[in-house]
């Protein structure tokens, strides 16, 4: 891991910047971002009190929440940059930004294949008269979604996913399955148990050294102070600190509004 | 200027009823969610109603209103606890909820003329007095409408903003366990929602009945332009509804003076009231949850 | 061909129930699996039914059948598609109460055309003219022919919807209808997926409407009313909204029940079939639409078992 967080970047990534992003919802303001940049390190961390905004601050990025005021943009490694607010919530995806939910979200019709199956499929395979794809869909994909069948020990992907680590599960393996450039994951270890949280650690390690921008949000600390690179402290919609993990241990602001003395 | 006086005379008078209705039912989506197709018969029902205490009992109409309102109440406060109370308490959704609102008035609508007979019936009231109004005759029926649906909007409106049972009524709306918490009575206050907004559709029908003739497909035949009204209306409060529901109104009788032809004004009609739902619809999107 | 057993009852009962069968797989295709509450299905199969009557009776067609009645019968299919696009472009941002207006409006606003342009559709009087594009005999061998065809094109509408859950497209439609939002974050064009849908089964329901048209060889704006929704829409519900099969169960035990077993077979008194019998068709429909959604929702058939639809496809 690297300890230096003012090691010059060697090689540029895919970022995501905000400016200027405003969210208020019935006259109280969620979310007031003037000037961030996520994605310079490889894996980055966002921590905070509950209600500090980061959930909406996502969704803002995903823009599936739009902006009162500001804008989002992507700034791909290379290409022009994409302003993803202005993008309807759908294209953002097709970009290769990607967002696992905080909040189980699942299909409760669909099984463990469908779901995965549903996160490769290409545009050109759903539509109405391809009703005989499923076959070149699934020869095209198998592999890979064996693998993290696999990788993650689903016993059944003909059956539901059950549980509630079930469900978070699956939905990271979907957003995996989409091949992000930039991957935003919302407290992806709640409710997993300690190897998936492990082995969750491990595709995460291999996304970033591989070039994607890895973005956690994360309560559980261990995971934050082990995997990241660089941490983001936001508290009542503003982010109010950025730097290395011990930094942001040792902040008094941070201790204070959310550590607890317990964690220096 | 003789135009504009005629569609306002006409449409206030002819279509008084609508308003009373859209009040009734924007009551019952506003403060309960639900879209109830079932509303259409509660009018048709108290068209049935006051006919038929009118035609049995030789009442006048203006005294048979009060029973049929009365009934029609009853048979909305029946279908809510038979009905869809049931099914909200085993969980069925939103969409499942307005395709059992159309079963129910699928099954009122022709299982009152096993009650009521199959053919077309009628009040047997003397014809009405025709009153000059600003130059144009209107029947001393639809004045009664008029001035009878004034009055109730404006009692309906002070007591859903002002009254001590209407701030209970609207704070079950927005929060039924906040609500519950503070002591208000759920089932009692729903099914006082339920009767207020059956009476008024009880008493509509009665008017749009004693006009014309009373056949089951006659509140079904206003539905969509109360839902409209409700809808779009609603988003304001009772009095947008109010001022919606007289603006159609008007521009209803309008658009049937110029085009002499009263159903190509409903067809303007839908399609300005579709495109108003379009263009607001693009702001639903506030509460995703991914 | 001898068909002096089959009653004539019977061929009119039967063909409505094929009818509505097909009606009613393209709505488990909207409802079923993308959610979508049309409650206007007659304003698209009444769209279709009126522009294959008008062109075909109104326009001076230099040839005859069976290209007038194919040309026309394209035509119509054109026509209500469009209308499904139009429409379907309409409600798919549009939430529930918004799809029943949109819906209801669209299949009122084809009511009322069809009565106030009586020049081209006869208006009230209703319009005939319209005939079979064959002649092999007798009427009522023309009739059992074409609901010969009419079960056809159901059955092709029927292995489609069947091979739909089987295929990326249907997985699409259902992923739509269970999660929207959860859906579009997934890079899926979810406003794309409801229009096409509607647009392509809108397509099809005006298909049908042009061949019953055939069948009646009459128009009639009476038949243009709620009650063809209803039969596509119970019958869909009753036998299980979410299955491939539900709209057949259904539709066999409710319209059949009715058009066929008490139209033909029940020995109940003549006068009740003018007024008793259409009445009580209609209060038992809605009664079973009603019951079914809160005491059986899945209706007869239950839930989507894709499971073992996967588990068949796939393995494990």
């Amino acid at each position: 891991m690297v300890a230096d967080a003012v090691d010059a970047v060697a090689v540029t990534r895919p970022r995501i910047r905000v400016q200027g992003a405003v969210k208020s919802f019935s006259g109280r303001v969620v979310v007031n971002v003037d000037d961030l940049v996520l994605g310079d390190r490889p894996i980055e961390g966002l921590i905070g009190p509950n209600g500090a905004g980061k959930t909406t601050l996502m969704r803002m990025i995903m823009h599936s929440t739009p902006l009162d005021r500001g804008e989002i943009s992507l700034l791909p490694v290379d290409g022009r940059d994409v302003v993803l607010s202005s993008l309807p919530a759908h294209r953002i995806a097709r970009h290769g930004v990607v967002k696992s939910n905080q909040v189980v979200m699942d299909f409760d019709k669909l099984t463990i294949w469908d779901s995965l199956l549903l996160a490769v499929a290409e545009a050109r395979y759903e539509q109405p008269h391809r009703i005989f794809s499923e076959r070149a869909v699934f020869e095209r994909h198998e592999d890979e979604i064996r693998h993290y069948l696999a990788y993650f020990g689903f016993a059944d992907p003909a059956a539901f996913a059950m549980s509630a680590g079930e469900k978070k599960l699956l939905d990271i393996v979907r957003c995996l399955l989409l091949r992000p450039t930039v991957l935003l994951l919302d407290e992806p270890t709640a409710g997993l148990p300690e190897d998936l949280t492990e082995r969750l650690m491990d595709v995460v390690r291999d996304l970033a050294a591989g070039g994607t921008s890895v973005v956690i949000v994360e309560h559980d600390l261990n995971v934050i102070w082990s995997l990241c690179d660089v941490v983001t402290f936001m508290a009542e919609g503003s982010v109010l600190l950025k730097g290395a993990p011990q930094t942001i241990r040792e902040n008094r602001t941070v201790v204070e509004k959310y550590l607890g003395h317990g964690h220096v | 200027m003789d135009f504009v006086i005629q569609s306002l005379v006409i449409g206030l008078t002819e279509n008084a009823p609508l308003v009373l209705a859209a009040i009734g039912f924007a009551l019952l989506y506003r403060l309960t969610g639900l879209i109830n197709v079932a509303y259409s018969e509660t009018i048709t029902l108290g068209a049935y109603f006051g006919m038929w205490i009118n035609t049995t009992y030789g009442l006048d109409f203006y005294t048979v209103l009060v029973p049929a309102g009365l009934l029609a109440g009853l048979v909305s406060v029946a279908s809510y606890l038979l009905v869809f109370r049931a099914a909200k308490q085993r969980g069925v959704g939103v969409l499942e909820l307005i395709v059992i609102s159309f079963g129910l008035s699928i099954f009122l609508r022709h299982g009152l003329q096993f009650v009521f007979g199959y053919p077309v019936r009628f009040y047997d009231v003397p014809p009405p007095d025709t009153i000059m109004v600003l130059g144009v005759g209107v029947t001393s029926f639809r004045l009664l409408a008029l001035v009878s649906v004034a009055v109730l909007a404006l009692l309906l409106y002070l007591f859903i903003q002002r009254s001590i049972l209407g701030l209970k009524i609207r704070a079950l709306a927005s929060d039924e366990d906040l609500a519950q918490v503070s002591g208000i009575r759920p089932l009692a206050v729903t099914t006082l929602i339920w009767f207020i907004a059956g009476v008024a559709g009880g008493l509509a029908g009665a008017f749009y009945g004693v006009g014309s003739n009373v056949a089951p497909l006659l509140g079904w035949r206003q539905f969509l332009l109360i839902l409209m009204v409700a809808l779009v209306g609603g988003s304001w409060g009772l009095g947008g509804v109010i001022l919606v529901g007289v603006g159609t109104s008007v521009a209803l009788a309008a658009m049937a003076l110029q085009f002499d032809q009263v159903l190509y004004a409903q067809l303007v009609l839908i399609v300005a009231f579709v495109a108003v739902l379009k263009v607001r619809g693009r702001r639903l999107t506030e509460t995703a949850k991914v | 061909m001898n068909l002096d057993w089959l009653d004539a009852f019977l061929i009119t009962g039967l063909f409505e129930v094929v009818m509505v069968i097909g009606l009613g797989l393209l709505l488990h295709l909207q409802l079923g699996l993308a959610r979508i509450a049309n409650f206007g299905v007659v304003g698209f199969w009444g769209i279709g039914m009126y522009a294959f009557g008008v062109l075909y009776v109104r326009v001076d067609w230099p040839f005859g059948d069976p290209w007038q009645f194919l040309v026309c019968a394209a035509a119509a299919t054109l026509v209500a598609g469009v209308a499904g696009l139009l429409v379907g472009w309409l409600i798919a941002d549009l939430d529930t109460d918004g799809v029943l207006v949109g819906t209801l409006g669209f299949a009122t606003a084809v009511q009322i055309l069809a009565i106030t342009e009586d020049d081209l559709t006869g208006g009230a009087r209703g319009m005939g003219g319209l005939g079979f594009p064959y002649d092999i005999g007798r009427v009522k061998d023309n009739e059992f022919l074409w609901l010969v065809i009419m079960a056809a094109v159901v059955v092709a509408i029927l292995l489609y919807v069947w091979r739909v859950h089987r295929s990326p497209y249907g997985r699409l439609l259902i992923a739509v209808g269970g999660n929207e939002p959860l859906t579009r974050s997934l890079g899926k064009s979810t406003f794309r997926a409801k229009l096409w849908l509607f647009t392509v089964t809108s397509a099809a329901m005006g298909l049908i409407g042009a061949m019953n048209g055939v069948m009646a060889r009459y128009l009639d704006v009476g038949n243009i009313g709620v009650g063809v929704t209803l039969a596509a829409m119970v019958g869909l519900v009753l036998g299980g909204t979410a299955r491939v099969w539900g709209a057949v169960v259904g539709v066999i035990l409710t319209v059949g029940l009715f058009d066929i077993v008490v139209q033909s077979y029940l020995p109940l008194p003549q006068e009740w079939y003018t007024q008793a019998i259409p009445v009580l068709r209609e209060a038992a429909f809605g009664l079973t639409l009603m019951i079914v959604l809160l005491f059986r929702p899945f209706g007869l058939l239950g839930d989507m078992r894709r499971d073992k639809l996967m588990g068949k496809i796939h393995g494990r």
